[in-house]
């Protein structure tokens, strides 16, 4: 068990390095470069100060020289200094990403709140009327990008009840009313293909537990449909559906960088798309290794009470 | 026989909806079970005696029961609603299934699993519950009784979970216990092992068994009397050992020589019965054996044979039996079940001979 989690730990940063340099590459091939967009439009620039800034971002070095001064930099949980705002990358993260964990983690709440009973709903009333509106409902959900979603909320919430949600963050401590109600739009649209996901699966899960023999032996005890259901069928309906919520997370914590601009909140997601913007090489690949981190231990995590649930997963 | 039946299914009729309409899986079946005895019901896949025995308890799935009455201690359980229903199973009337390996739940320990059956039906605590899981375990002779409590299926073998799941049925000590084929799905050792156990179980729970099963050998072997199906019908019942050593159906007749035997089936051809068992929708007309049958003749395609009450308790559904016939199908001599069927049918217009055929 020990040796497996350490095993998972260490492929955990391999996926995690892999991912860094990948995106350390893609980003030098976006066109355009970070000092000439920081100082090419201000009047009668040389060529020996853009050089000097340059030689002073690092950038100067030997692109793989660069590549393995950054990864090494990172394996002792330092990212660098920003280009723009020339804070450590480090502290601009860690005051970003408790914002971004608490929407990611709002978006999943809403995903499994509302996609465990809508399953389960469209599975025991399996082909009525609600089973259909609620496949539409699923369909759509899935079919929908969610920063279109968070883009149609805003418009028609706005046009409809003359109502926007607050564009000025406030920390949950500071005023959690603000806090939630800036964040519930976001959340929603970024749990509503969750929601869907979970609730397909669940709902053909049920049903294909509802069939199976041992439901049999239930009823053969003479035990009553609640016990039926809720002890035996849909404990084992949900062991395919938890391992959607791993993959659900990597969902969420892209769409963050979308939402989070739309809905003007100042996390990580923003950062990145702001960062991205402006060639701001460290802050984009800090931001990779985060999120790459979180969707590793949250996958792993999820694969460890994966077992709690299954007796027959045996961790080797 | 015994003089008040503890089960008794009377023109039990079962249909499930399919696309194309209700189809009928069982066609007016009736048999009885006496008090602590041991009835047999054997047939071809398909021939409706699994579904017969889960209609007894109503778990069908999918199919319901369109006419009939399944009396159980007098009480008509077709007529009974679910919250009744509850009540017997597993408490009265307990079940045990074909698939060992798939009947437990695989998320639960066995202790879970046979501390549910108790609690559904005894007001007990856990702790007694447990306990008396314990001396369930020893008693279906599965090792180390109190640490496989806490074992889950994927950890017991085929027999051991078929162990637990007679455990399980036991539980609330029943009056009657239905096994649909208890032992198909495992091996041969095992199975005998499994047979003597329930066997031994039944006797010592004084407990009515009603074994579902297409093996002639564990018929032999267990039980008092013996109630032969074909295509969704009761074709021939009677004690055992007469319809073992002198079958009045020709089916039965045939049934019985295709079981192999060590003394004669050596060179011989195993006697296979020719075709298969027709599909429910469509049913021959006339006696549902016809086309297979070794000893048809014309009236046979077009006369429905009832069921005949014959000497000694028995009843068998073939024309033969029409004009008082009694023992009409020569059998094959007993106890070396031989290959041949010596020619029978009707009199005056019966030149088949059974050689080829059954």
């Amino acid at each position: 068990m020990i040796e497996y989690v350490v095993r998972r730990v260490l492929y955990g940063l391999l996926v995690i390095a892999l991912v860094t340099v990948f995106v350390f590459l893609t980003l030098r091939l976006i066109p355009g470069d970070v000092v000439r967009l920081q100082l090419a439009d201000a009047p009668g620039v040389t060529q020996e100060q853009l050089d000097a800034r340059a030689a002073a971002l690092g950038l100067d070095q030997p692109l793989v020289a660069q590549l393995l001064k950054f990864l090494g930099d990172a394996f002792t949980g330092d990212f660098g200094i920003s280009f723009q705002s020339q804070q450590p990358v480090t502290s601009i993260i860690a005051e970003r990403l408790p914002i971004t964990l608490q929407l990611g983690l709002m978006a999943l709440i809403i995903s499994i709140a509302l996609g465990v009973p809508l399953g389960l709903l469209a599975a025991y009333k399996q082909n009525s009327w609600l089973d259909q509106s609620l496949r539409v409902v699923s369909v759509a959900g899935l079919s929908i990008p969610n920063f279109w979603l968070g883009l149609l909320l805003v418009t028609y919430l706005a046009i409809w009840f003359a109502w926007s949600p607050p564009l000025v963050y406030r920390s949950p401590t500071e005023d959690l009313v603000s806090n939630l109600t800036q964040m519930a739009l976001p959340a929603l649209a970024l749990g509503v293909s969750g929601m869907a996901a979970i609730a397909r699966m669940l709902r053909s899960s049920l049903l294909e537990v509802m069939r199976s023999n041992f439901v049999r032996t239930v009823r053969a005890k003479g035990a009553p449909e609640r016990t039926v259901l809720l002890t035996h069928a849909v404990r084992n309906s949900l062991v395919p559906v938890f391992s959607l919520i791993g993959v659900q997370v990597g969902g969420i914590l892209g769409g963050t960088v979308i939402l989070e601009s739309i809905f003007a909140i100042p996390g990580m997601g923003s950062m990145i798309f702001q960062a991205v913007q402006m060639r701001d090489y460290p802050v984009v690949l800090g931001a990779v290794v985060v999120f790459g981190a979180v969707f590793v231990t949250v996958n792993l995590v999820v694969d460890l009470l994966y077992g709690v649930i299954d007796p027959r997963i045996r961790y080797a | 026989m015994h003089p008040q039946p503890l089960l008794e299914v009377d023109d039990l009729h079962v249909e499930f909806s399919t696309a194309d309409g209700p189809v009928e899986a069982v066609a007016g079946v009736s048999f009885t079970v006496g008090p602590e005895e041991t009835v047999a019901v054997v047939g071809e896949s398909g021939s409706g005696k699994s579904v017969t025995a889960l209609a007894v308890l109503k778990l069908l799935d999918g199919g319901r029961i369109s006419g009939g009455q399944v009396r159980f201690d007098g009480e008509d359980l077709a007529s009974l609603d679910n919250r009744a229903m509850r009540r017997v199973r597993g408490n009265d009337i307990a079940m045990i299934f074909q698939d060992p390996m798939t009947s437990l739940d695989p998320l639960y320990s066995i202790g879970h699993q046979i501390v549910e059956a108790l609690r559904l039906h005894r007001p007990v605590s856990k702790k007694a519950a447990r306990e008396r899981a314990v001396e369930l375990l020893e008693q279906v002779g599965m090792p180390d009784p109190r640490r496989r409590l806490a074992s889950y299926p994927h950890q017991l073998s085929g027999g051991q979970r078929q162990r637990v799941m007679i455990a399980i049925a036991l539980a609330c000590s029943p009056r009657l216990l239905i096994a649909d084929e208890p032992t198909t799905a495992l091996d041969v050792t095992i199975e005998a092992q499994i047979l003597e156990l329930l066997h031994e179980l039944q006797r010592e729970y004084r407990t009515a068994m009603l074994l579902v099963t297409h093996d002639m050998g564990v018929v032999a072997e267990i039980a008092d009397r013996v109630v032969v199906f074909y295509g969704g019908q009761v074709v021939e019942q009677g004690p055992t050992a007469q319809v073992l050593r002198d079958p009045q159906h020709p089916y039965t007749a045939a049934l019985l020589a295709a079981i192999p035997h060590p003394d004669s089936a050596k060179e011989l051809q195993l006697p296979a019965i020719p075709g298969a068992v027709p599909a429910l929708r469509d049913m021959p007309t006339g006696c549902r054996f016809n086309p297979r049958c070794a000893m048809a003749w014309d009236d046979c395609t077009r006369e429905v044979p009832p069921l005949y009450e014959l000497p000694g308790g028995r009843t068998s559904r073939c024309l033969l039996h029409r004009d008082g016939g009694g023992s009409a199908v020569v059998a094959p001599p007993a106890p070396p079940l031989t290959a041949e069927l010596a020619p029978a049918g009707p009199p005056a217009r019966a030149p088949l001979t059974t050689q080829k055929g059954i």
